[in-house]
Parts: C-alpha cells; structure tokens; sequence
C-alpha cells in the first residue's frame, strides 16, 4: 500500500467554459521511504501537481481527482481544518527560491518555531522554551554553521545555501512522512547545491521520509532518484525506473530531452536540439502533444492522443513507444511506409 | 579555427568596490578582481566559470567598457580601455555586445522588435532607416525568426525565442567580441541545446569570439576553447578546455566538476573518474563543504585554503601564484602533488 495515491489528478485554471488544463489526468503513487523524481520542463505542470498535493492551488484554480490518498485518507474529501493539520506536518514542501520563501519580516528562530506552535507535539506547543530548543536542534541537524547565532538572524543575513537549510530545517520539524522538494537547488551554486542534495537524501534515509523531488535537471534525478516521472506539457508521458528509463527511454520526449544535454554530445559539434517548444494554452495540438516536434510522429499520431500504457511502474504514452535502440515500434515502419510521415517537422 | 592576434587581453585587471559598513566602521574593500589575466582571440571562445561572487559578472562589466578597471590594463583589439578617452571608448564599445542572463528581463517590454534590433544602429551607424530594416530583417533571418516577427513585442515569445532576439540585437553592429553572461540558464533543456547551436553556428559564420560567462560546467564543455575558473575574484585555473577538463589540476575545479550531477556515472570526467572509479561517487564532493566566504573579508592566504580539502599550513599564509603547469595555468601550493 502506497504512502501516497493519486489517480487521474487534473487541475484547471480559467473560466469553466474555457479552461486551462495545468495537470492532466496524473497518476502517482509514492511508497513510503521511496525517492520519486519529477522532471520535465517549464510548463509541464511539475509544480503544480506538487501545489494540488499540498493543497496549496488557490481559487481560480480547480483540483479534481478520481483518488487522492495519504496514508489511507482521501485528501479531497478532508475538511479544511483537516487538511491544514496534515499540511505541513505529515506533508511538508520545500520551495524553490529559499529567499522568496522565508519571510523577511521575522527572525530564523520565529519562522522555526511557528510551525512546531501549529504542528508540534503537545509539549512543544505548550513551552516556548522547548520549541527554542528544538529549532537549535533542526539547525544543527541541517548543518548550519554557527546555529545558535543562526537562531536570531533575519532572511537577509542568510546565504542562499543557507536559507535554504532553513527551510529543509522548517519542513522536517515536524518529521513528515512525505516531502515534497520543488526544485530545491536550482537558485544554488554547484557545490552548494551538492552539499544541499546530500543533505536531503542523509534526511530521507535516518528518517524514511518519502521525497517527491521535482526538478527540470535530469542529472540531478539520475543521482537521487529511485523511480522518475516524466512530464510534458501538464501530461505524464512516461514513468520508470533509475537508471532504466535513463538507458532506455521508451518515449520519444524523454530520449530527445537526453539526446539534448551536452553531456551526451561530448563529441558532436551541434547539440541535437529539440525543434519548437512546449505548446501553451492556445496552441495545444489534437492529437500526441509532442506530435508538432516529434522526429517519429505519423499521422495518427496528429489525430489521437496516445494513452499511458504498459506494466506497472513502466508506462509510456506513445503510440510507438521506443525499443531499447531508440527506433520506434509498434508496426511504425509499416504505417510509416504506408502513409508517410505526416508532415516534416523538419 | 582562426587564430589571429588577441582580441581581448587583460593583464593583472583589477576592479575594486569600497563600500559603506555603517557610520562608524571604516569603509571595506570588495576586491571584485584582483589581478586578472587572459587572453582571447578572435573567433575563440573562452569561458569563465565560478559560483557566484566569484566576480564573474564584474568581468564583464570591464570587458563591456561599462566601468573602468581600478588597475592593471585591459586591452580591447589593441587599446588599453583603462586608459584611453572618451572618444576612443566610444569608438570601441560598438567591437563588444553583450548577452544578458535573462531574457524576460533585457528587452524592453514596450518596443517592437525591430525597434529593440534598430536601436543599435540608431546609435552607433549613420544610416538610413530604410537600410536599419534591411539589416534588421537579415539579421533576423540569420537567428531563425520569422519576417513577421519583425512587428511583434517581447511578450509574444518564447524564453528560446526571446533570447534568439538578445542575440540577435548583440550582433546588429557586427561586434568582433559578445560577453554572454550565463545566455542559457534560464532557459529549458530542449531549448538551450537550440540558443547553444545558434551561438555557435553564428560564430563560425562571422567569426565572433565569445567571453562566455558560465556556472554549467556541461555547457562550457560543449561550447568553450578555453577556460578560466574563478574564486572570489581570482583566476585560479586557466588553459585550454581539452586539458581542464582532462586533467583539472586545482582542488576548487575539482570540486566544481565532482558536484556537477551528471546522468551516468561510469562515462564521466576522465581525470576525476580514474582517481575514484568503484568509489562512491559524493566522495570528493564531500569534502569540499561551506560556501565562498564574503568577498569583504581579507584572508591572508589562499582564498580557498577554509574549503580545500588538501590545504596544508603554507595555504593560510602564502597567497599562490598563477603558475604555468603543462598547458595550464594554476594557483595552488600543492597542485604538483594533487595531480598524482
């Protein structure tokens, strides 16, 4: 039984009888203890699927889902009060910019302490003095330097890197069982972001949290990660083990964003880029989203949008998902032969 | 590749800020470069990496004649910026264009395109305005934008298509160096394979050499001839490209190429990989910990000595000098003993 499970999650933004499809029918199962990725580019509806978990997609904004279960609770049907008690401590979030996060107006110490006053055991959130304690504590735990002196220093006074060991230290105060990291170390510099990255695995394992980590930079998932989740354009186009789905993308999305990354063009003078980009809000395509800049696309491919197939924990959503030589299958070549490609996208 | 004689060529190009520390502390000293030298060609690339604060950015506003140097000379096809007047800085700054980070931020949200690629050239050509769109046309054509973009605004693109426009504006004076400053971070995957094959297709094209301002060590692998690693305001190594990444002989390049995630962890950076093959792969990244220090603390010393994990005694009091090693240059005590 899976710590979280969610089963055809859509959001919506816009008016009722034009609406913006964010997420699109999102299937995602977490185990506890287990590490999921979520890659895929701006406007893939990472973030948001993150937001809807939480929670946290405020009106106009509309979440539905056929399942949302949490530790064997159905997260749409809580009540307010309800949901607000899991947020934050069984669910916690770290957000991507730590210095746009934290608020500039109170210290570390207010900021650490106020979730322990919310969420925090009976004694804690009796004694101020005990939550005093325990935000050293969280500070020591993530590594900040000099914690004690951290306690009284405001946003600004924190380095990047450090504000966002504050917000690490925020989210597990209250020991959840899932976190959900929203590109944690994109506003880092390297070997910050490495250090950052050490650090959230070293919390996961002491405390076999499960750790959703949404992010746009597939190397970071290929480290991390244990299962990916790749998104394109508010749809899953696919789902896989690490590495597998690294060695053997099955759709064409995923084998062309790795075919993108210099590291795979180490001896190539051009990168093999992906022509055009992510269709927005007006130009969504009929059929496959990707069709307009797919190398494989085929007429039906225009016309009928693929669904997402295969075993369990395997998925794609190609109608010709890819064999481990990166050729196309699913009798391509003879529909391909037979009616040709449908249009260049070359 | 075409080899000519230096384009650009700093030699000991320092830059410092003095800043206010509150009315009764003495000033503090922000030593943004301290003594800088590199050379590029025309037609090359080099590129600048270093976390941020490492006065990567501070470069550029040197090499783009927006500040001058506090010392040291910065010659610019042959002129030294630093001490020349008015008239020939003005003369000049149309050879260097810059690139920005952002492009949701560098073009003006109330202009037409081909005003934002006019606007140079309003400036700094004496030409007609008919001659102005003809020449903005072509240049649009040449980064892959369409004819009808010409009458479009900024909001109406892409961040992809939106730094092809950047690009675009950079090089309507035919500039013979562009400074991009980080040109591909803000940008997607799929997206900055795109502006990276624009750039360099457009270099071999018209021969531009690049001062790429980078902290993506993957990019300025795939786009770079030479590289120039920085420490807060420091060439701490600097060579070409090839024997950098083969051989990266100082602890802090080092430590940038073992904290870059990278997909498969067999094939990666010959050097690094060797040392720790079948070794856990945070190894050596782990023991580089902490940030760079603030840029207005002076240590005596080598300035990485509080976060190498091989500095010895001679570290914290000896500043090491850029020394030429093989094909690189490097500032460290113990690089001869680190590179076994």
């Amino acid at each position: 039984m899976a710590l979280l499970e969610i089963e055809g999650l859509t959001v919506e933004f816009g008016s009722v009888a034009a609406p913006f499809t964010a997420v699109d029918d999102v299937d995602l199962a977490i185990d506890a203890g287990e590490i999921v990725g979520c890659v895929g580019e701006s406007g893939s509806g990472k973030s948001v699927t993150a937001l809807a978990v939480m929670g946290l997609v405020e009106f106009p904004g509309r979440v539905r889902a056929r399942r949302m279960v949490f530790a064997g609770r159905e997260l749409l049907s809580l009540s307010g009060a309800e949901r607000r008690a899991l947020t934050g401590k069984d669910i916690a979030m770290i957000f991507q910019d730590p210095l746009a996060s934290l608020n500039p107006c109170f210290t570390v110490a207010f900021q650490l302490t106020e979730t322990l006053r919310m969420h925090g055991t009976e004694e804690e959130r009796g004694s101020r003095k005990l939550r005093r304690a325990r935000a050293l504590q969280l500070l020591q735990h993530v590594e900040i330097p000099d914690p004690a002196a951290r306690l009284a220093a405001f946003p600004h006074q924190l380095s990047g890197g450090m504000a966002q060991r504050v917000m690490i230290a925020m989210a597990i105060a209250c020991n959840p069982r899932l976190l959900i990291a929203d590109e944690p170390t994109t506003a880092l510099d390297v070997t910050v972001q490495a250090q950052v990255l050490d650090l959230l695995l070293r919390l996961q394992q002491e405390r076999e949290m499960a750790l959703l980590l949404i992010t746009h930079d597939l190397a970071v998932v290929a480290e991390t990660a244990q299962r990916v989740v790749v998104m394109y354009a508010g749809e899953q186009v696919e789902t896989g083990p690490v590495p597998g789905i690294f060695d053997a993308p099955q759709h064409p999305y995923t084998k062309a964003l790795l075919d993108a990354l210099p590291e795979h063009n180490l001896d190539r003078a051009r990168l093999k880029a992906i022509p055009g980009v992510v269709p927005g809000q007006h130009d969504r395509p009929t059929g496959c989203l990707l069709s307009p800049r797919c190398d494989f696309a085929l007429a039906r491919c225009w016309v009928d949008r693929p669904p997402l197939a295969g075993p369990a924990g395997r998925k794609v959503r190609c109608h010709f998902a890819l064999d481990a030589a990166g050729r196309p299958t699913h009798g391509w070549a003879a529909e391909a032969a037979a009616g040709g490609v449908a249009a260049s996208n070359r | 590749m075409n080899t000519g004689a230096p384009l650009l060529e700093a030699d000991r190009l320092t830059r410092h800020y003095t800043v206010s520390r509150g009315p009764f502390r003495a000033r503090g000293v922000v030593r943004a470069l301290d003594g800088v030298s590199f050379t590029v060609r025309a037609g090359q690339t080099l590129a600048v990496v270093g976390e941020s604060g490492c006065g990567k950015s501070t470069l550029a506003r040197q090499v783009t004649m927006i500040e001058r140097p506090t010392s040291g000379a910065l010659k610019v096809d042959g002129i030294d910026v630093a001490t020349a007047d008015k008239a020939t800085l003005k003369r000049l700054r149309p050879t260097v264009q810059m690139v920005f980070q952002n492009p949701y931020a560098s073009l003006n949200p109330r202009k037409k395109v081909g005003t934002l690629l006019e606007e140079p050239l309003v400036i700094n050509a004496d030409i007609d305005a008919a001659a102005r769109r003809a020449a903005a046309r072509a240049m649009m054509a040449k980064v892959g934008l369409r004819p009808e973009h010409y009458r479009r605004y900024p909001h109406m693109f892409s961040g992809g298509q939106r730094q092809r426009i950047a690009v675009a504006r950079a090089l309507m004076l035919h500039p013979k160096l562009v400074v991009a400053d980080e040109p591909v971070s803000a940008l997607d995957v799929s997206i900055q394979a795109q502006v990276l094959n624009l750039m360099m297709d457009l270099q071999q094209e018209m021969g531009i050499a690049y001062l790429f301002i980078s902290h993506n060590l993957q990019v300025v692998r795939h786009i770079a001839d030479a590289i120039a690693v920085m420490y807060l305001g420091k060439i701490v190594e600097y060579g070409p490209k090839v024997h950098v990444f083969a051989r990266p002989a100082h602890p802090y390049t080092r430590s940038l190429l073992a904290s870059t995630p990278r997909l498969s962890r067999g094939a990666s950076y010959t050097g690094i990989a060797d040392a720790r093959a079948g070794a856990d792969p945070r190894l050596e990244r782990a023991a580089v910990r902490g940030e760079p220090p603030s840029p207005l603390s002076q240590l005596p010393g080598c300035a990485f000595h509080k976060r190498c994990p091989y500095a010895i005694e001679r570290c914290r009091v000896e500043v090491p000098a850029l020394e030429l090693r093989g094909e690189v240059q490097v500032a460290c005590h113990r690089a001869a003993e680190i590179e076994r």
